[in-house]
């Protein structure tokens, strides 16, 4: 039974056609995965549906009734509900408190607490959501914390549930525990769109598949059984992908950066144990590991911004400590893991942004401290050339760029200057197909020119396929090292979470 | 070597110059109607502004002489500013640097005049730069507020330095606190004479010079900017930021203090109680309107110099007050700060006279 | 010196006294903190609250009608804080500065219009303190809140409302949840907008009400600058509050104190050196006193609208 139909629906936002008459249907109880590169269109069109925004042409009809929302609200009182991926909870208010802000249960202006209380337990229990309603959310798991944008959702009676993707922070373990909670709602009656470039996942739990691309609706009635990910990718990009295969390295040199002994502790709290591991030059080393086991810590450590308790680092056999400053000196590029805020200023120009970390280089700057501006220029026109930068000048601010050009100067920066070794931190985070093909083939380009490459990544997939040899990072610690291939995914899912499978002995001591 | 060539104020985008003139015009705009509503016509008034202060010598030389320490205020504003902190204590360091002055201007003897006024300059230098540092040195390493602090250190120097001219440094004739006279070698000469410009002036254009090229040729001048526009990728970078931070922020109160001293040794010859009416918070509005760029601060303080030597003279004869020029200083922040704000009355502005046009007109025209 | 039961007494009943304007600039500050906007206005919103209390009692002879008139105008220039870094996301602390300065610079003007002298205006009617004949009588409490005048009541009243409003009431729920996460409180349905503006106008209601204390309460007449930073201290009193009115009473009260302290230390040391005390109190307070609680998450945040 068709629950909501969507006929037609263009939007166009200046400078770019967002969604080009596209079509969208959702039954009652079905689990539709939305898909697309970003910039298809897939979060523009749920904006629509949940009233966010609205579209420029087309209609939307739900239960047969057309209908217009003006405010997320009139959705929100249709029981059309969003979850988005970056959580909305306020992290100092309880889950009650989360839960119920916006729409409280009072007596003449007064919460009344109790009544929250009970109707929010009533939720959990029914659900098996298994979560204390009087705990701050600020110390909640984020599996948990998902859940809690979940309840809100149903607090509000939400027959439609869109979820933004929800399983980009998520645990293996938690993605299965997400998987079931959906798949009872849907047995409960209700209707639920994932927008998501996941396609194994997608494959796993929709019901039906619907592809946007480039603003275009391009096959709605996708049968995941029938279809491969390597299908769906090709539809999703509109040519052939080859992402996952391997290329391993072909000539695997000396040790490049020899860390031991790694101990960092943050306000008490232990976040790297006793780390110890070695990346040769022509190697890339990959540690697998969801967010938040350490690796922001590990990183910190690894470019001097942080002061560990312990650390004994060497890269061809010199010695490392100190600032970031010795760290770039010393040859050890990174490439951050939020690019944009950490690595460029997007007020200043290409130019400037193309030496940013390097500007006390003998080449940039005279030992006056004067800048060597004409060669400063004529070095980074080079860069932009050389990398594809697409901009009218290197004057041109970095602010006015597209993302994908924005993240070619970050790694242009980097990989022009002949590291010894680069460290760098999930690397297509949030960033589309297209682009992904590009920094993996980067990756390699590196790798095989004989750099040591350390990749920290959540994407299990992206560090099987690029690795040389795979780490586990598990609360602070490397609870395995093995070759690629050597253990399913299952396996190392398991790893990821804390349990354990197998351990090499060498790298723990 | 190559003198480095001096290149006109860099001013980031031609945008900020056009909202800088936008914003000064609606001030003045909004003074007009203060002064209507005391009853006095507006055009009258400005008229009389302008005049005094452009077309005699002794008007511009007191212009000039107004605008002084604005440049040096609006220097130590803007400077702080490009590593985004706030010196709201110009005013306080003002102060500590002029009393700085005063005493190696009073009790230091025996010294040729350049030397003595190098000094006294150097004591206010440093003084007005340990005050901001151990400011800057609490932001950076406890997260305090540093408006706050600079702030409540701007009473407390005000009173001291009050205590100390009203209690052990007072002459012993004197009926109001100030300290006893600077020597002569301590004196900065007059530029023109029965004016209160100094060779100071001199001085603050030599500093805003200086500084400006720090920012745009050196690679001190390029981290600040990094430091100033996001933190994070600095500190990535391999910047350290804290010491840029610091170094920064007491030059700016450094300038504040040699701004101080420049009234003690040029204008006043010694120490005075509340010897400003405000040019620390003035500097505020100075900055903002150069968008904050050293050199860009010389002609916007002579702009309120211009504005402030005007209306001393009018509240002479009329009864509007000099603190006009404060609350247009107090709208160009405003302006500044709100670019938006300044493209909607702009907006407002383009309809009006759109409208007023269309109304306008005439029988016949060229499309009847 | 000798310290008499009588001097204690009236040191605390001069804390108390002290302590009103600061407590309620400071209780407006924390629902401009709670609302997300940062508090830095507040001396601005006191000055004029004092002057156009002033003004109104001036023009009406009535000392209530000037309570009213100081009230509103705190909420004017508050309204202006809210323009500029609600609608032109002008940074809050900015916004706050200029409020100042405007005030600073508005309240001479006004002064030598209206009055035509500078530096301080004539006298006007204020609040005299009550005669309640059965208070005096009453030992250790009679002396101490005797001297008080009904706007202390009023605070006193205040605090608990102010309370009860943020951390019982639907709206502070919300409110709080603005300055928390714009964001969140967006997606719920709530108008973020609006509930900064309404953190903003309250706080310039209270700080007015705090000036009209100064000038109509404490005095009878309006002096240049008669603030002088209690403002600035109230932002201080805020953040090491947490807050919250109850913070807001203790900060208040402490600072009072120190405040009170100043006049009876004013005939042993030069007058300058005493008034510097509640500034030099204020600074070690900031660099050595607790950490200051933390300020909501969602402070100075925009939501895209």
């Amino acid at each position: 039974m068709e629950l909501v139909r969507m006929e037609k629906v263009s939007k166009v936002y200046p400078g770019t056609v967002a969604l080009d008459n596209v079509d969208f249907v959702l039954n009652e109880k079905e689990i539709v995965s939305l898909l697309g590169e970003n910039g298809a269109g897939k979060s523009t069109l749920m904006k629509i549906l949940y009233g966010m925004t609205s579209p420029d042409k087309g209609t939307i009809y739900y239960k047969g009734e057309k209908i217009e929302f003006k405010k997320p609200m009139d959705a929100i009182d249709k029981g059309i509900c969003m979850v988005h991926q970056h959580f909305m909870l306020v992290p100092a208010f309880t889950v009650t408190e989360n839960i119920i802000a916006g729409s409280e249960p009072c007596v003449k202006g007064f919460v009344n607490m109790s009544k929250a209380r009970a109707e929010v337990k009533s939720l959990i229990d029914r659900f098996r959501f298994n979560i204390n309603p009087d705990i701050k959310v600020e110390n909640l798991s984020v599996g948990e914390q998902q859940r809690v944008e979940i309840l809100k959702v149903l607090y509000r009676k939400a027959d439609i549930i869109i979820l933004d993707e929800p399983t980009a922070v998520l645990t293996p373990q938690e993605v299965n525990d997400l998987f079931m909670i959906l798949q009872q709602l849907r047995e409960d009656g209700k209707s639920i769109i994932i927008i998501t470039h996941k396609l194994k996942e997608t494959k796993a739990l929709a019901d039906r598949v619907v592809i946007l691309r480039d603003g275009k609706l391009i096959k709605d009635d996708i049968d995941p059984d029938n279809v491969t990910t390597k299908q769906l990718s090709e539809m999703m990009v509109g040519r052939e992908v080859n992402l996952n295969t391997r290329r391993p390295s072909t000539s695997i040199g000396d040790v490049s950066l020899k860390l031991e002994k790694l101990n960092v502790v943050v306000d008490g709290v232990p976040k790297v144990r006793n780390v110890s591991f070695e990346v040769h030059e022509g190697e890339i080393l990959g540690i697998a590991g969801v967010e938040g086991n350490g690796q922001s810590q590990l990183i910190e450590a690894l470019t001097g911004l942080c002061n560990p308790l312990t650390m004994n680092m060497k890269v061809n056999d010199i010695q490392i400590q100190g600032s970031s400053e010795k760290f770039l000196k010393a040859g050890i590029a990174h490439i951050p893991e939020d690019r944009l805020s950490m690595g460029l200023v997007k007020e200043m120009s290409i130019m400037d942004n193309i030496i940013l970390g390097y500007h006390r280089e003998e080449e940039f700057c005279s030992k006056s401290g004067l800048l060597k501006r004409k060669w400063i220029r004529s070095y980074s026109s080079e860069i932009k050339d050389t990398f594809g930068i697409k901009a009218p000048n290197v004057d041109t601010s970095a602010g006015s760029l597209s993302g994908g050009n924005q993240q070619k100067i970050i790694i242009a920066r980097a990989f022009s200057r002949n590291p010894k070794a680069i460290i760098i931190a999930h690397p297509t985070r949030g960033v589309d197909v297209g682009a992904m093909e590009y920094i993996h083939k980067k990756l390699i380009e590196l790798r095989d020119q004989g750099a040591a490459v350390l990749l920290i990544s959540a994407d299990l997939d992206e560090v099987r396929t690029l690795s040389d040899r795979l780490l586990v990072m598990f609360e602070g610690e490397i609870v395995s090292e093995s070759m690629p291939g050597e253990l399913n995914e299952i396996e190392m899912g398991l790893l990821m979470t804390g349990g354990h499978t197998m351990v090499e002995s060498e790298v723990k001591s | 070597m190559k003198t480095p060539k001096i290149k006109l104020p860099s001013i980031r985008s031609r945008n900020s110059l056009v909202t800088s003139f936008l914003a000064l015009i609606f001030s003045l705009l909004l003074g007009m109607v203060v002064i209507l509503i005391s009853g006095y016509s507006p055009i009258e008034s400005y008229k009389a502004i302008f005049g005094f202060s452009l077309s005699t010598v002794k008007g511009f030389a007191l212009s000039l002489s107004q605008a002084t320490p604005l440049m040096f205020t609006g220097i130590a504003f803007a400077l702080a500013y490009r590593v985004r902190l706030i010196n709201t204590g110009a005013e306080g360091q003002l102060f500590i640097g002029a009393m700085a002055a005063a005493l190696v201007g009073v009790y230091v003897h025996n010294l040729p005049g350049l030397a003595h006024v190098s000094l006294a300059l150097l004591a206010a230098f440093v003084s007005g730069g340990i005050v901001a540092g151990l400011v800057a040195i609490a932001r950076v390493y406890t997260g305090s507020n540093e408006i706050i602090l600079t702030l409540m250190l701007n009473q407390i120097i005000i009173f001291f330095t009050s205590y100390l001219a009203n209690g052990p440094l007072k002459p012993p004739s004197s009926g109001v606190g100030q300290t006893e006279r600077i020597l002569e070698s301590a004196q900065l000469p007059r530029l023109i004479p029965q004016t209160q410009l100094t060779s100071a002036l001199f001085l603050v254009i030599a500093v805003a010079i200086i500084i400006q090229f720090i920012l745009d040729k050196t690679v001190f001048g390029y981290e600040i900017k990094v430091t100033g526009q996001n933190l994070r990728a600095a500190q990535v970078a391999g910047i350290n930021t804290s010491r840029v931070s610091i170094i920064t922020f007491s030059l700016s109160g450094a300038v504040a203090g040699l701004g101080g001293a420049a009234m003690v040794l040029g204008v006043n010859y010694r120490f005075v109680e509340g010897f400003s009416p405000g040019y620390g918070f003035a500097g505020i509005s100075i900055a903002a309107l150069a968008a904050y760029s050293p050199l860009g601060v010389i002609p916007s303080a002579l702009l309120i110099g211009i504005l402030r030597a005007g209306t001393i003279t009018l509240s002479r004869t009329t009864s509007i007050p000099v603190e006009l020029v404060d609350l247009i200083q107090v709208l160009v922040i405003i302006f500044v700060a709100a670019p938006k704000l300044t493209q909607s009355v702009v907006k407002i502005f383009n309809s009006l006279t759109h409208k007023f046009l269309k109304n306008a007109e005439p029988v016949g025209g060229e499309n009847s | 010196m000798t310290i008499t039961l009588e001097l204690i007494l009236s040191i605390l009943a001069s804390t108390l006294r002290r302590s009103v304007p600061l407590l309620l600039a400071s209780m407006g500050g924390c629902f401009s903190m709670r609302s997300g906007v940062v508090d830095l206005g507040l001396e601005g919103m006191m000055l004029s609250g004092a002057f156009f209390a002033v003004l109104g009692s001036h023009v009406s002879g009535n000392v209530w009608v000037g309570l009213l008139t100081g009230v509103i105008f705190g909420m004017i220039f508050a309204l202006l804080h809210a323009v500029l870094h609600v609608n032109y996301k002008v940074n809050g602390s900015i916004s706050g500065m200029v409020i100042n300065l405007m005030a600073a610079a508005l309240t001479p003007l006004l002064l030598n219009e209206v009055f035509g002298m500078s530096g301080k205006s004539s006298t006007v009617s204020n609040f005299n303190t009550p005669n309640i004949e059965w208070l005096k009588g009453v030992p250790f409490i009679g002396p101490i809140l005797g001297g008080q005048n009904i706007l202390f009541y009023i605070s006193i009243a205040l605090v608990i409302i102010s309370w009860i409003f943020l951390y019982r009431s639907k709206f502070g729920l919300r409110l709080r949840m603005v300055g928390e996460n714009p964001e969140a409180a967006s997606a719920v349905g709530l108008n973020v907008k609006a509930y900064k503006y309404f953190g903003v106008l309250v706080s310039g209601a209270y700080a007015g009400l705090g000036g009209v204390y100064l000038s109509l309460g404490q005095m009878n007449l309006f002096v240049e600058n008669m603030t002088a930073g209690r403002g600035y201290i109230a932002v201080v009193i805020n953040a090491f509050g947490r807050y919250n009115p109850a913070g807001s009473l203790i900060g208040s009260i402490f600072f009072g104190f120190f405040d009170s302290l100043q006049t009876i230390f004013q005939s042993y040391f030069p007058s300058q050196l005493v008034m510097m005390t509640p500034y030099i109190v204020t600074v070690l307070i900031i660099l050595f006193g607790l950490k200051g609680g933390r300020s909501p998450a969602g402070t100075g945040k925009h939501v895209e609208s």
